[in-house]
Protein backbone atom coordinates (compact mmCIF):
# COMPACT_ATOMS: atom_id res chain seq x y z
CA UNK A 1 0.00 0.00 0.00
CA UNK A 2 1.42 3.37 -0.95
CA UNK A 3 0.95 6.54 1.07
CA UNK A 4 -2.22 7.55 -0.73
CA UNK A 5 -5.55 6.48 0.77
CA UNK A 6 -9.10 6.44 -0.50
CA UNK A 7 -10.32 6.02 -4.03
CA UNK A 8 -9.19 7.92 -7.10
CA UNK A 9 -9.88 7.61 -10.80
CA UNK A 10 -7.69 8.74 -13.64
CA UNK A 11 -9.09 9.30 -17.13
CA UNK A 12 -11.77 6.72 -16.47
CA UNK A 13 -14.13 5.87 -19.34
CA UNK A 14 -17.36 4.11 -18.43
CA UNK A 15 -20.32 2.61 -20.26
CA UNK A 16 -21.86 -0.65 -21.40
CA UNK A 17 -21.58 -1.10 -25.18
CA UNK A 18 -20.26 2.39 -25.86
CA UNK A 19 -18.72 5.17 -23.81
CA UNK A 20 -21.30 6.80 -21.56
CA UNK A 21 -18.93 9.19 -19.84
CA UNK A 22 -15.29 9.69 -20.75
CA UNK A 23 -12.31 10.97 -18.88
CA UNK A 24 -13.60 10.94 -15.30
CA UNK A 25 -11.18 12.06 -12.66
CA UNK A 26 -12.46 12.08 -9.14
CA UNK A 27 -10.99 11.50 -5.73
CA UNK A 28 -12.43 10.57 -2.35
CA UNK A 29 -10.15 10.81 0.67
CA UNK A 30 -10.61 9.00 4.00
CA UNK A 31 -13.31 10.56 6.18
CA UNK A 32 -14.83 12.38 3.22
CA UNK A 33 -18.24 12.02 1.63
CA UNK A 34 -18.46 12.61 -2.10
CA UNK A 35 -21.94 12.59 -3.62
CA UNK A 36 -22.94 12.02 -7.23
CA UNK A 37 -25.99 13.93 -8.41
CA UNK A 38 -27.60 14.14 -11.81
CA UNK A 39 -30.69 13.05 -13.71
CA UNK A 40 -31.75 9.40 -14.18
CA UNK A 41 -29.74 7.66 -16.86
CA UNK A 42 -26.86 10.10 -16.62
CA UNK A 43 -24.47 7.35 -15.56
CA UNK A 44 -24.28 7.60 -11.76
CA UNK A 45 -25.01 3.92 -11.21
CA UNK A 46 -22.78 2.93 -14.15
CA UNK A 47 -19.92 4.85 -12.55
CA UNK A 48 -20.48 3.24 -9.14
CA UNK A 49 -20.70 -0.21 -10.75
CA UNK A 50 -17.46 0.39 -12.60
CA UNK A 51 -15.71 1.46 -9.41
CA UNK A 52 -17.03 -1.58 -7.53
CA UNK A 53 -15.81 -3.87 -10.32
CA UNK A 54 -19.20 -5.10 -11.44
CA UNK A 55 -18.64 -3.45 -14.83
CA UNK A 56 -15.38 -3.36 -16.73
CA UNK A 57 -14.00 0.10 -17.30
CA UNK A 58 -13.60 1.11 -20.93
CA UNK A 59 -10.39 2.96 -20.31
CA UNK A 60 -8.38 4.70 -17.62
CA UNK A 61 -7.50 3.55 -14.13
CA UNK A 62 -9.16 3.17 -10.73
CA UNK A 63 -6.83 3.46 -7.76
CA UNK A 64 -7.78 1.96 -4.39
CA UNK A 65 -5.49 3.29 -1.66
CA UNK A 66 -3.05 4.18 -4.40
CA UNK A 67 -2.97 0.73 -6.02
CA UNK A 68 -4.33 0.06 -9.49
CA UNK A 69 -7.58 -1.88 -9.07
CA UNK A 70 -6.56 -4.30 -11.83
CA UNK A 71 -3.41 -5.30 -9.97
CA UNK A 72 -5.31 -6.32 -6.81
CA UNK A 73 -6.74 -9.76 -6.06
CA UNK A 74 -10.49 -10.03 -5.46
CA UNK A 75 -9.86 -10.80 -1.79
CA UNK A 76 -7.66 -7.70 -1.37
CA UNK A 77 -10.26 -5.48 -3.02
CA UNK A 78 -12.92 -6.96 -0.72
CA UNK A 79 -10.91 -5.93 2.34
CA UNK A 80 -10.62 -2.37 1.08
CA UNK A 81 -14.02 -1.64 -0.40
CA UNK A 82 -17.62 -2.54 0.40
CA UNK A 83 -20.86 -1.68 -1.36
CA UNK A 84 -24.54 -1.03 -0.76
CA UNK A 85 -26.45 -1.21 -4.02
CA UNK A 86 -30.10 -0.72 -4.97
CA UNK A 87 -30.80 -4.32 -5.96
CA UNK A 88 -33.71 -5.83 -4.14
CA UNK A 89 -32.27 -9.03 -2.74
CA UNK A 90 -34.59 -11.83 -1.66
CA UNK A 91 -32.53 -14.45 0.11
CA UNK A 92 -34.50 -17.54 1.16
CA UNK A 93 -34.80 -18.03 4.90
CA UNK A 94 -31.80 -15.86 5.69
CA UNK A 95 -31.69 -14.05 9.01
CA UNK A 96 -30.45 -10.48 9.24
CA UNK A 97 -27.42 -11.66 11.17
CA UNK A 98 -26.54 -14.08 8.37
CA UNK A 99 -26.82 -11.23 5.86
CA UNK A 100 -24.45 -9.10 7.92
CA UNK A 101 -22.08 -12.03 8.44
CA UNK A 102 -21.44 -12.17 4.69
CA UNK A 103 -19.46 -8.98 5.27
CA UNK A 104 -16.86 -11.03 7.16
CA UNK A 105 -16.27 -13.22 4.09
CA UNK A 106 -12.86 -11.71 3.22
CA UNK A 107 -11.59 -12.45 6.74
CA UNK A 108 -12.73 -16.03 7.34
CA UNK A 109 -10.97 -19.27 6.36
CA UNK A 110 -11.82 -21.54 3.47
CA UNK A 111 -14.89 -23.02 5.19
CA UNK A 112 -16.27 -19.64 6.20
CA UNK A 113 -16.35 -20.39 9.94
CA UNK A 114 -16.66 -17.21 12.00
CA UNK A 115 -14.20 -16.56 14.83
CA UNK A 116 -15.17 -14.77 18.05
CA UNK A 117 -13.67 -11.58 16.63
CA UNK A 118 -15.84 -11.92 13.54
CA UNK A 119 -18.95 -12.39 15.66
CA UNK A 120 -18.02 -9.37 17.74
CA UNK A 121 -17.60 -7.20 14.61
CA UNK A 122 -20.96 -8.37 13.27
CA UNK A 123 -22.62 -7.51 16.57
CA UNK A 124 -20.94 -4.12 16.72
CA UNK A 125 -21.97 -3.23 13.18
CA UNK A 126 -25.56 -4.25 13.87
CA UNK A 127 -25.69 -2.25 17.07
CA UNK A 128 -24.21 0.67 15.26
CA UNK A 129 -26.95 0.76 12.62
CA UNK A 130 -29.56 -0.05 15.27
CA UNK A 131 -30.61 -3.47 13.95
CA UNK A 132 -29.17 -5.62 16.74
CA UNK A 133 -32.66 -6.62 17.86
CA UNK A 134 -33.40 -7.96 14.37
CA UNK A 135 -30.56 -10.48 14.33
CA UNK A 136 -32.82 -13.56 14.30
CA UNK A 137 -35.49 -11.99 12.06
CA UNK A 138 -35.71 -13.12 8.46
CA UNK A 139 -34.37 -10.52 6.06
CA UNK A 140 -37.38 -10.97 3.77
CA UNK A 141 -39.79 -10.07 6.56
CA UNK A 142 -38.44 -6.68 7.66
CA UNK A 143 -39.29 -3.21 6.35
CA UNK A 144 -37.36 -1.39 3.62
CA UNK A 145 -35.84 1.00 6.13
CA UNK A 146 -34.62 -1.88 8.25
CA UNK A 147 -33.30 -3.71 5.18
CA UNK A 148 -31.23 -0.71 4.22
CA UNK A 149 -29.75 -0.51 7.73
CA UNK A 150 -28.97 -4.24 7.69
CA UNK A 151 -27.21 -3.86 4.34
CA UNK A 152 -25.31 -0.91 5.73
CA UNK A 153 -24.27 -3.01 8.73
CA UNK A 154 -23.06 -5.68 6.29
CA UNK A 155 -20.97 -3.12 4.44
CA UNK A 156 -19.60 -1.74 7.72
CA UNK A 157 -18.51 -5.05 9.22
CA UNK A 158 -16.52 -5.71 6.05
CA UNK A 159 -14.19 -3.05 7.57
CA UNK A 160 -13.58 -1.19 4.34
CA UNK A 161 -11.47 1.86 3.75
CA UNK A 162 -13.77 2.81 0.89
CA UNK A 163 -17.53 2.48 0.79
CA UNK A 164 -19.71 2.82 -2.30
CA UNK A 165 -23.45 3.35 -1.94
CA UNK A 166 -25.96 3.64 -4.76
CA UNK A 167 -28.95 5.71 -3.69
CA UNK A 168 -28.88 4.50 -0.09
CA UNK A 169 -32.02 6.51 0.65
CA UNK A 170 -34.31 5.10 -2.04
CA UNK A 171 -37.49 3.44 -0.73
CA UNK A 172 -37.12 5.32 2.56
CA UNK A 173 -39.33 7.97 4.09
CA UNK A 174 -37.84 11.31 5.05
CA UNK A 175 -37.09 10.35 8.66
CA UNK A 176 -35.29 7.18 7.62
CA UNK A 177 -33.47 9.01 4.85
CA UNK A 178 -31.99 11.41 7.38
CA UNK A 179 -31.35 8.63 9.86
CA UNK A 180 -29.37 6.46 7.44
CA UNK A 181 -27.34 9.38 6.11
CA UNK A 182 -26.43 10.53 9.60
CA UNK A 183 -25.13 7.05 10.29
CA UNK A 184 -23.11 7.09 7.07
CA UNK A 185 -21.71 10.53 7.97
CA UNK A 186 -20.71 9.38 11.46
CA UNK A 187 -19.19 6.20 10.06
CA UNK A 188 -17.13 8.08 7.46
CA UNK A 189 -15.77 10.47 10.08
CA UNK A 190 -15.39 7.99 12.91
CA UNK A 191 -13.62 5.23 10.98
CA UNK A 192 -11.93 7.48 8.43
CA UNK A 193 -13.63 5.82 5.50
CA UNK A 194 -13.86 7.31 2.02
CA UNK A 195 -17.55 7.33 1.08
CA UNK A 196 -18.80 7.73 -2.47
CA UNK A 197 -22.55 7.64 -3.06
CA UNK A 198 -25.28 8.73 -5.39
CA UNK A 199 -28.30 10.67 -4.16
CA UNK A 200 -31.48 12.05 -5.68
CA UNK A 201 -32.41 14.36 -2.82
CA UNK A 202 -30.62 17.60 -3.51
CA UNK A 203 -31.39 19.18 -0.15
CA UNK A 204 -29.85 16.26 1.67
CA UNK A 205 -26.90 16.02 -0.70
CA UNK A 206 -26.17 19.64 -0.05
CA UNK A 207 -26.03 19.15 3.69
CA UNK A 208 -24.13 15.90 3.95
CA UNK A 209 -21.48 16.10 1.24
CA UNK A 210 -17.94 17.38 1.38
CA UNK A 211 -17.76 17.35 -2.39
CA UNK A 212 -20.54 17.06 -4.97
CA UNK A 213 -19.96 15.61 -8.43
CA UNK A 214 -22.57 16.53 -11.02
CA UNK A 215 -23.08 14.06 -13.84
CA UNK A 216 -25.11 14.92 -16.91
CA UNK A 217 -25.03 15.41 -20.66
CA UNK A 218 -22.48 12.62 -21.01
CA UNK A 219 -19.83 14.19 -18.82
CA UNK A 220 -18.94 15.33 -15.35
CA UNK A 221 -20.34 18.84 -15.55
CA UNK A 222 -19.02 20.16 -12.30
CA UNK A 223 -17.16 19.05 -9.19
CA UNK A 224 -16.98 21.16 -6.09
CA UNK A 225 -18.16 21.92 -2.58
CA UNK A 226 -21.93 22.12 -2.05
CA UNK A 227 -21.67 25.94 -2.01
CA UNK A 228 -19.99 25.94 -5.40
CA UNK A 229 -22.34 23.45 -7.01
CA UNK A 230 -25.75 24.36 -5.68
CA UNK A 231 -26.46 27.40 -7.79
CA UNK A 232 -30.02 27.69 -9.04
CA UNK A 233 -29.14 28.13 -12.69
CA UNK A 234 -26.67 25.28 -12.84
CA UNK A 235 -28.93 22.78 -11.09
CA UNK A 236 -31.75 23.72 -13.48
CA UNK A 237 -29.47 22.99 -16.39
CA UNK A 238 -28.27 19.71 -14.85
CA UNK A 239 -31.81 18.38 -14.51
CA UNK A 240 -33.14 20.04 -17.70
CA UNK A 241 -35.67 22.10 -15.76
CA UNK A 242 -34.94 25.51 -17.26
CA UNK A 243 -38.60 26.23 -18.03
CA UNK A 244 -40.25 24.71 -14.98
CA UNK A 245 -41.39 26.88 -12.13
CA UNK A 246 -39.84 24.99 -9.28
CA UNK A 247 -37.83 25.83 -6.21
CA UNK A 248 -34.76 23.75 -7.09
CA UNK A 249 -32.74 24.15 -3.97
CA UNK A 250 -35.40 23.79 -1.36
CA UNK A 251 -37.57 20.80 -0.70
CA UNK A 252 -40.66 22.46 -2.12
CA UNK A 253 -41.94 21.70 -5.57
CA UNK A 254 -44.54 23.58 -7.54
CA UNK A 255 -45.60 22.33 -10.92
CA UNK A 256 -47.17 24.63 -13.43
CA UNK B 1 -31.60 -21.69 19.39
CA UNK B 2 -31.16 -22.67 15.75
CA UNK B 3 -28.16 -24.74 16.81
CA UNK B 4 -30.46 -26.88 18.90
CA UNK B 5 -32.90 -27.18 16.02
CA UNK B 6 -30.06 -28.36 13.77
CA UNK B 7 -28.91 -30.90 16.35
CA UNK B 8 -32.42 -32.29 16.75
CA UNK B 9 -32.85 -32.47 12.98
CA UNK B 10 -29.61 -34.36 12.40
CA UNK B 11 -30.28 -36.76 15.25
CA UNK B 12 -33.82 -37.54 14.16
CA UNK B 13 -32.95 -37.97 10.50
CA UNK B 14 -30.00 -40.24 11.27
CA UNK B 15 -32.18 -42.45 13.46
CA UNK B 16 -34.88 -42.55 10.77
CA UNK B 17 -32.35 -43.47 8.08
CA UNK B 18 -31.00 -46.30 10.21
CA UNK B 19 -34.54 -47.49 10.95
CA UNK B 20 -35.63 -47.44 7.31
CA UNK B 21 -32.37 -48.99 6.19
CA UNK B 22 -33.08 -51.85 8.57
CA UNK B 23 -36.70 -52.21 7.42
CA UNK B 24 -35.54 -52.21 3.77
CA UNK B 25 -33.23 -55.09 4.52
CA UNK B 26 -35.68 -57.13 6.57
CA UNK B 27 -38.78 -56.71 4.39
CA UNK B 28 -39.09 -58.41 1.05
CA UNK B 29 -40.79 -61.15 -0.91
CA UNK B 30 -38.52 -63.81 0.58
CA UNK B 31 -39.50 -64.25 4.22
CA UNK B 32 -36.37 -63.92 6.31
CA UNK B 33 -36.68 -63.41 10.05
CA UNK B 34 -35.05 -60.55 11.90
CA UNK B 35 -32.84 -62.97 13.81
CA UNK B 36 -31.63 -64.58 10.60
CA UNK B 37 -30.88 -61.17 9.09
CA UNK B 38 -28.89 -60.21 12.19
CA UNK B 39 -27.01 -63.45 11.99
CA UNK B 40 -26.18 -62.96 8.32
CA UNK B 41 -24.98 -59.38 8.78
CA UNK B 42 -22.86 -60.08 11.86
CA UNK B 43 -21.85 -63.64 11.02
CA UNK B 44 -20.28 -62.91 7.66
CA UNK B 45 -20.56 -65.12 4.62
CA UNK B 46 -22.45 -68.31 5.10
CA UNK B 47 -23.35 -69.62 1.63
CA UNK B 48 -27.10 -69.91 2.15
CA UNK B 49 -29.78 -68.56 -0.14
CA UNK B 50 -30.93 -66.17 2.59
CA UNK B 51 -27.47 -64.77 2.92
CA UNK B 52 -27.17 -64.12 -0.79
CA UNK B 53 -30.55 -62.38 -0.79
CA UNK B 54 -29.55 -60.12 2.08
CA UNK B 55 -25.94 -59.43 1.17
CA UNK B 56 -26.25 -59.71 -2.61
CA UNK B 57 -29.58 -58.00 -3.26
CA UNK B 58 -31.17 -56.09 -0.39
CA UNK B 59 -28.05 -54.63 1.19
CA UNK B 60 -26.59 -53.10 -2.01
CA UNK B 61 -30.05 -51.88 -2.98
CA UNK B 62 -30.55 -50.10 0.34
CA UNK B 63 -27.07 -48.59 0.17
CA UNK B 64 -27.75 -47.38 -3.37
CA UNK B 65 -30.99 -45.76 -2.17
CA UNK B 66 -29.01 -43.84 0.45
CA UNK B 67 -26.25 -42.75 -1.91
CA UNK B 68 -28.34 -41.98 -4.98
CA UNK B 69 -31.19 -40.36 -3.06
CA UNK B 70 -28.69 -38.17 -1.24
CA UNK B 71 -26.97 -37.37 -4.53
CA UNK B 72 -30.24 -36.26 -6.14
CA UNK B 73 -31.24 -34.00 -3.28
CA UNK B 74 -27.77 -32.46 -3.14
CA UNK B 75 -27.83 -31.93 -6.91
CA UNK B 76 -31.18 -30.19 -6.56
CA UNK B 77 -29.92 -27.97 -3.75
CA UNK B 78 -26.88 -26.89 -5.78
CA UNK B 79 -29.06 -26.08 -8.79
CA UNK B 80 -31.41 -24.08 -6.57
CA UNK B 81 -28.46 -22.08 -5.31
CA UNK B 82 -27.24 -21.54 -8.87
CA UNK B 83 -30.58 -20.23 -10.12
CA UNK B 84 -31.46 -18.49 -6.87
CA UNK B 85 -34.80 -20.23 -7.01
CA UNK B 86 -36.13 -23.15 -4.96
CA UNK B 87 -38.39 -24.49 -7.72
CA UNK B 88 -35.72 -26.20 -9.82
CA UNK B 89 -34.21 -29.67 -9.75
CA UNK B 90 -32.31 -31.98 -12.08
CA UNK B 91 -35.52 -33.70 -13.19
CA UNK B 92 -37.69 -30.66 -13.96
CA UNK B 93 -34.83 -28.96 -15.80
CA UNK B 94 -34.52 -31.95 -18.13
CA UNK B 95 -31.01 -32.83 -16.98
CA UNK B 96 -31.93 -36.34 -15.83
CA UNK B 97 -33.72 -36.97 -19.13
CA UNK B 98 -30.72 -35.76 -21.12
CA UNK B 99 -28.56 -38.23 -19.22
CA UNK B 100 -31.12 -40.97 -19.78
CA UNK B 101 -31.19 -40.39 -23.54
CA UNK B 102 -27.44 -40.59 -23.84
CA UNK B 103 -27.19 -43.72 -21.73
CA UNK B 104 -29.89 -45.39 -23.86
CA UNK B 105 -28.20 -44.40 -27.12
CA UNK B 106 -24.78 -45.54 -25.95
CA UNK B 107 -26.20 -48.76 -24.56
CA UNK B 108 -27.90 -49.61 -27.84
CA UNK B 109 -24.77 -48.72 -29.76
CA UNK B 110 -22.76 -51.12 -27.63
CA UNK B 111 -25.41 -53.83 -27.94
CA UNK B 112 -25.40 -53.47 -31.72
CA UNK B 113 -21.68 -54.15 -31.62
CA UNK B 114 -22.44 -57.22 -29.56
CA UNK B 115 -20.68 -55.88 -26.51
CA UNK B 116 -21.81 -55.11 -22.97
CA UNK B 117 -21.44 -51.58 -21.81
CA UNK B 118 -19.08 -51.05 -18.87
CA UNK B 119 -20.12 -49.11 -15.80
CA UNK B 120 -17.60 -46.34 -16.37
CA UNK B 121 -18.83 -45.93 -19.93
CA UNK B 122 -22.37 -45.68 -18.64
CA UNK B 123 -21.52 -42.90 -16.20
CA UNK B 124 -19.56 -41.08 -18.86
CA UNK B 125 -22.46 -41.25 -21.32
CA UNK B 126 -24.86 -40.03 -18.63
CA UNK B 127 -22.54 -37.15 -17.78
CA UNK B 128 -22.28 -36.11 -21.44
CA UNK B 129 -26.08 -36.21 -21.75
CA UNK B 130 -26.59 -34.30 -18.51
CA UNK B 131 -24.06 -31.67 -19.53
CA UNK B 132 -25.68 -31.15 -22.93
CA UNK B 133 -29.12 -30.78 -21.34
CA UNK B 134 -27.61 -28.41 -18.79
CA UNK B 135 -25.97 -26.37 -21.56
CA UNK B 136 -29.34 -26.09 -23.27
CA UNK B 137 -31.02 -24.94 -20.05
CA UNK B 138 -28.27 -22.37 -19.46
CA UNK B 139 -28.67 -21.10 -22.99
CA UNK B 140 -32.37 -20.53 -22.36
CA UNK B 141 -31.71 -18.99 -18.96
CA UNK B 142 -29.53 -16.34 -20.62
CA UNK B 143 -32.38 -15.48 -23.00
CA UNK B 144 -35.27 -15.52 -20.54
CA UNK B 145 -35.09 -14.26 -16.99
CA UNK B 146 -38.43 -15.80 -16.08
CA UNK B 147 -38.01 -18.93 -13.98
CA UNK B 148 -41.40 -20.43 -14.90
CA UNK B 149 -40.51 -20.36 -18.60
CA UNK B 150 -37.19 -21.96 -17.79
CA UNK B 151 -38.88 -24.78 -15.88
CA UNK B 152 -41.44 -25.29 -18.66
CA UNK B 153 -38.59 -25.47 -21.20
CA UNK B 154 -36.83 -27.97 -18.97
CA UNK B 155 -39.91 -30.18 -18.73
CA UNK B 156 -40.36 -29.98 -22.53
CA UNK B 157 -36.73 -30.96 -23.03
CA UNK B 158 -37.35 -33.83 -20.69
CA UNK B 159 -40.30 -34.99 -22.77
CA UNK B 160 -38.38 -34.79 -26.03
CA UNK B 161 -35.48 -36.76 -24.55
CA UNK B 162 -37.89 -39.35 -23.14
CA UNK B 163 -39.69 -39.62 -26.47
CA UNK B 164 -36.45 -40.26 -28.34
CA UNK B 165 -35.39 -42.73 -25.65
CA UNK B 166 -38.70 -44.61 -25.99
CA UNK B 167 -38.32 -44.61 -29.75
CA UNK B 168 -34.85 -46.11 -29.78
CA UNK B 169 -35.83 -48.59 -27.08
CA UNK B 170 -38.89 -49.69 -29.07
CA UNK B 171 -36.98 -50.25 -32.30
CA UNK B 172 -33.85 -51.75 -30.83
CA UNK B 173 -34.00 -55.53 -31.09
CA UNK B 174 -32.27 -57.36 -28.35
CA UNK B 175 -33.29 -59.34 -25.33
CA UNK B 176 -31.33 -56.95 -23.16
CA UNK B 177 -33.83 -54.29 -24.07
CA UNK B 178 -36.08 -55.56 -21.30
CA UNK B 179 -33.51 -54.37 -18.80
CA UNK B 180 -33.19 -51.12 -20.63
CA UNK B 181 -36.91 -50.62 -20.38
CA UNK B 182 -36.91 -51.20 -16.64
CA UNK B 183 -34.01 -48.87 -16.22
CA UNK B 184 -35.58 -46.10 -18.28
CA UNK B 185 -38.58 -46.10 -15.93
CA UNK B 186 -36.39 -45.60 -12.90
CA UNK B 187 -35.55 -48.45 -10.59
CA UNK B 188 -33.02 -49.39 -7.94
CA UNK B 189 -33.28 -53.11 -8.64
CA UNK B 190 -30.26 -55.10 -9.70
CA UNK B 191 -27.69 -53.03 -7.81
CA UNK B 192 -24.51 -54.96 -7.15
CA UNK B 193 -21.42 -54.23 -5.09
CA UNK B 194 -19.47 -53.24 -8.17
CA UNK B 195 -21.99 -50.50 -8.89
CA UNK B 196 -22.05 -49.42 -5.25
CA UNK B 197 -18.27 -48.98 -5.25
CA UNK B 198 -18.36 -46.65 -8.26
CA UNK B 199 -21.39 -44.73 -6.97
CA UNK B 200 -19.73 -44.27 -3.58
CA UNK B 201 -16.57 -42.85 -5.15
CA UNK B 202 -18.43 -40.39 -7.39
CA UNK B 203 -20.85 -39.26 -4.70
CA UNK B 204 -18.06 -38.86 -2.14
CA UNK B 205 -16.03 -36.70 -4.52
CA UNK B 206 -19.06 -34.54 -5.34
CA UNK B 207 -19.97 -34.17 -1.68
CA UNK B 208 -16.44 -33.05 -0.80
CA UNK B 209 -16.42 -30.55 -3.68
CA UNK B 210 -19.76 -29.20 -2.46
CA UNK B 211 -18.35 -28.75 1.05
CA UNK B 212 -15.38 -26.90 -0.43
CA UNK B 213 -17.66 -24.30 -2.04
CA UNK B 214 -20.00 -23.85 0.93
CA UNK B 215 -18.44 -20.52 1.84
CA UNK B 216 -18.95 -18.78 -1.53
CA UNK B 217 -22.36 -20.47 -1.81
CA UNK B 218 -23.43 -18.72 1.35
CA UNK B 219 -22.32 -15.31 0.10
CA UNK B 220 -23.98 -16.00 -3.26
CA UNK B 221 -27.35 -16.00 -1.49
CA UNK B 222 -27.15 -12.19 -1.50
CA UNK B 223 -26.87 -12.18 -5.28
CA UNK B 224 -24.01 -11.80 -7.68
CA UNK B 225 -23.03 -8.19 -7.00
CA UNK B 226 -22.72 -8.51 -3.23
CA UNK B 227 -21.00 -11.88 -3.56
CA UNK B 228 -18.43 -10.42 -5.92
CA UNK B 229 -17.91 -7.43 -3.63
CA UNK B 230 -16.79 -9.67 -0.77
CA UNK B 231 -14.34 -11.48 -3.03
CA UNK B 232 -16.25 -14.46 -4.42
CA UNK B 233 -14.97 -15.74 -7.76
CA UNK B 234 -18.39 -15.85 -9.40
CA UNK B 235 -17.34 -17.66 -12.56
CA UNK B 236 -15.57 -20.43 -10.68
CA UNK B 237 -18.48 -20.83 -8.28
CA UNK B 238 -21.00 -21.09 -11.12
CA UNK B 239 -18.88 -23.63 -12.99
CA UNK B 240 -18.47 -25.69 -9.83
CA UNK B 241 -22.20 -25.64 -9.06
CA UNK B 242 -23.06 -26.77 -12.59
CA UNK B 243 -20.32 -29.39 -12.72
CA UNK B 244 -21.15 -31.00 -9.38
CA UNK B 245 -24.92 -30.99 -9.86
CA UNK B 246 -24.66 -32.41 -13.39
CA UNK B 247 -22.26 -35.13 -12.29
CA UNK B 248 -24.52 -36.12 -9.40
CA UNK B 249 -27.64 -36.19 -11.58
CA UNK B 250 -25.74 -38.13 -14.26
CA UNK B 251 -24.53 -40.68 -11.70
CA UNK B 252 -28.06 -41.29 -10.43
CA UNK B 253 -29.49 -41.60 -13.92
CA UNK B 254 -26.75 -43.94 -15.11
CA UNK B 255 -27.42 -46.44 -12.32
CA UNK B 256 -31.08 -46.02 -11.46
CA UNK B 257 -32.65 -44.22 -14.40
CA UNK B 258 -34.50 -40.99 -13.81
CA UNK B 259 -35.91 -40.61 -10.29
CA UNK B 260 -38.31 -37.70 -10.28
CA UNK B 261 -38.90 -34.82 -7.87
CA UNK B 262 -36.44 -35.85 -5.13
CA UNK B 263 -34.05 -33.11 -6.28
CA UNK B 264 -36.64 -30.37 -6.18
CA UNK B 265 -38.81 -31.32 -3.19
CA UNK B 266 -36.35 -32.67 -0.64
CA UNK B 267 -34.23 -29.51 -0.27
CA UNK B 268 -37.47 -27.62 0.29
CA UNK B 269 -38.68 -30.03 2.98
CA UNK B 270 -35.28 -29.95 4.68
CA UNK B 271 -35.10 -26.16 4.46
CA UNK B 272 -38.53 -25.85 6.05
CA UNK B 273 -37.64 -28.30 8.80
CA UNK B 274 -34.41 -26.46 9.62
CA UNK B 275 -35.71 -22.93 9.06
CA UNK B 276 -32.52 -21.96 7.25
CA UNK B 277 -30.94 -22.11 3.82
CA UNK B 278 -27.37 -21.81 5.08
CA UNK B 279 -25.09 -23.87 2.83
CA UNK B 280 -22.91 -25.53 5.51
CA UNK B 281 -26.07 -26.96 7.09
CA UNK B 282 -28.05 -27.58 3.92
CA UNK B 283 -25.37 -29.61 2.11
CA UNK B 284 -25.32 -32.51 4.60
CA UNK B 285 -28.99 -32.05 5.51
CA UNK B 286 -30.19 -32.27 1.89
CA UNK B 287 -28.07 -35.35 1.38
CA UNK B 288 -29.54 -37.10 4.42
CA UNK B 289 -33.05 -35.97 3.54
CA UNK B 290 -32.72 -37.37 0.03
CA UNK B 291 -31.37 -40.63 1.42
CA UNK B 292 -34.30 -41.00 3.81
CA UNK B 293 -37.01 -40.19 1.26
CA UNK B 294 -35.50 -42.50 -1.33
CA UNK B 295 -35.17 -45.37 1.14
CA UNK B 296 -38.82 -44.90 2.02
CA UNK B 297 -40.01 -44.62 -1.60
CA UNK B 298 -38.02 -47.66 -2.70
CA UNK B 299 -39.54 -49.63 0.16
CA UNK B 300 -43.01 -48.63 -1.02
CA UNK B 301 -42.12 -49.34 -4.66
CA UNK B 302 -41.16 -52.94 -3.99
CA UNK B 303 -43.46 -53.95 -1.14
CA UNK B 304 -46.89 -52.36 -1.63
CA UNK B 305 -47.78 -54.32 -4.78
CA UNK B 306 -45.40 -57.22 -4.10
CA UNK B 307 -44.37 -59.32 -5.87
CA UNK B 308 -44.88 -56.75 -8.66
CA UNK B 309 -42.54 -53.84 -8.37
CA UNK B 310 -43.57 -50.36 -9.43
CA UNK B 311 -41.03 -47.84 -10.71
CA UNK B 312 -39.55 -45.70 -7.96
CA UNK B 313 -40.38 -42.58 -9.95
CA UNK B 314 -44.10 -43.32 -9.63
CA UNK B 315 -43.74 -43.47 -5.86
CA UNK B 316 -41.60 -40.35 -5.53
CA UNK B 317 -44.05 -38.51 -7.80
CA UNK B 318 -47.05 -39.49 -5.66
CA UNK B 319 -45.38 -38.33 -2.46
CA UNK B 320 -43.41 -35.35 -3.68
CA UNK B 321 -45.49 -33.66 -6.38
CA UNK B 322 -47.93 -32.33 -3.75
CA UNK B 323 -44.95 -30.78 -1.98
CA UNK B 324 -43.81 -29.08 -5.19
CA UNK B 325 -47.30 -27.78 -5.95
CA UNK B 326 -47.62 -26.46 -2.41
CA UNK B 327 -44.28 -24.67 -2.80
CA UNK B 328 -45.35 -23.03 -6.04
CA UNK B 329 -48.68 -21.84 -4.65
CA UNK B 330 -47.03 -20.47 -1.53
CA UNK B 331 -44.42 -18.60 -3.52
CA UNK B 332 -46.78 -17.09 -6.07
CA UNK B 333 -49.01 -16.00 -3.21
CA UNK B 334 -46.14 -14.24 -1.50
CA UNK B 335 -44.79 -12.55 -4.59
CA UNK B 336 -48.04 -11.05 -5.76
Amino acid sequence: MSGENGIRTEKLDIGYKSDLIKDISLCVRPGEIVTLIGPNGSGKTTLLKTLSGELKSRGGTVYLDGDDRESLKASEIAKRMSIVMTYKIKPELMTCREVVEVGRYPYTGSFGILSDTDREKVKEAMEWTDVADLDESLFSNISDGQKQRVLLARAICQEPEIMILDEPTSFLDIRHKIDILQRIRAFAEGKKVAVLMSLHELGIARNISDTVVCVGEGEVLKTGTPEEVFKEEFIRRLYHLEDTDIDMLGEVLWLK
Amino acid sequence: MSKRRNAVFFCVITILIIAFFWINIVLGSADISVREVLGIITGGSSETMESSIIMGIRMPRAISAVLLGGALALSGYLLQTFFGNPIVGPFVLGISSGAKLFVALTMIFFLSLGKQMGLNMMVLAAFVGASLAMAFVLLISVKVRNMSILVVCGIMTGYICSAITDLVVTFADDSNIVNLHNWSMGSLSGMGWEEIRLIAVIVAICFLLAVLIQKPMNAYRLGEAYARSVGVNIKLLRVMLIFISSLLAACVTAFAGPISFVGIAVPHLVRSALGTDSAPVMIPASFLGGALITLFCDLVARTVFAPTEVSISSVTAVFLVPVVIYMMIKRSGRNS
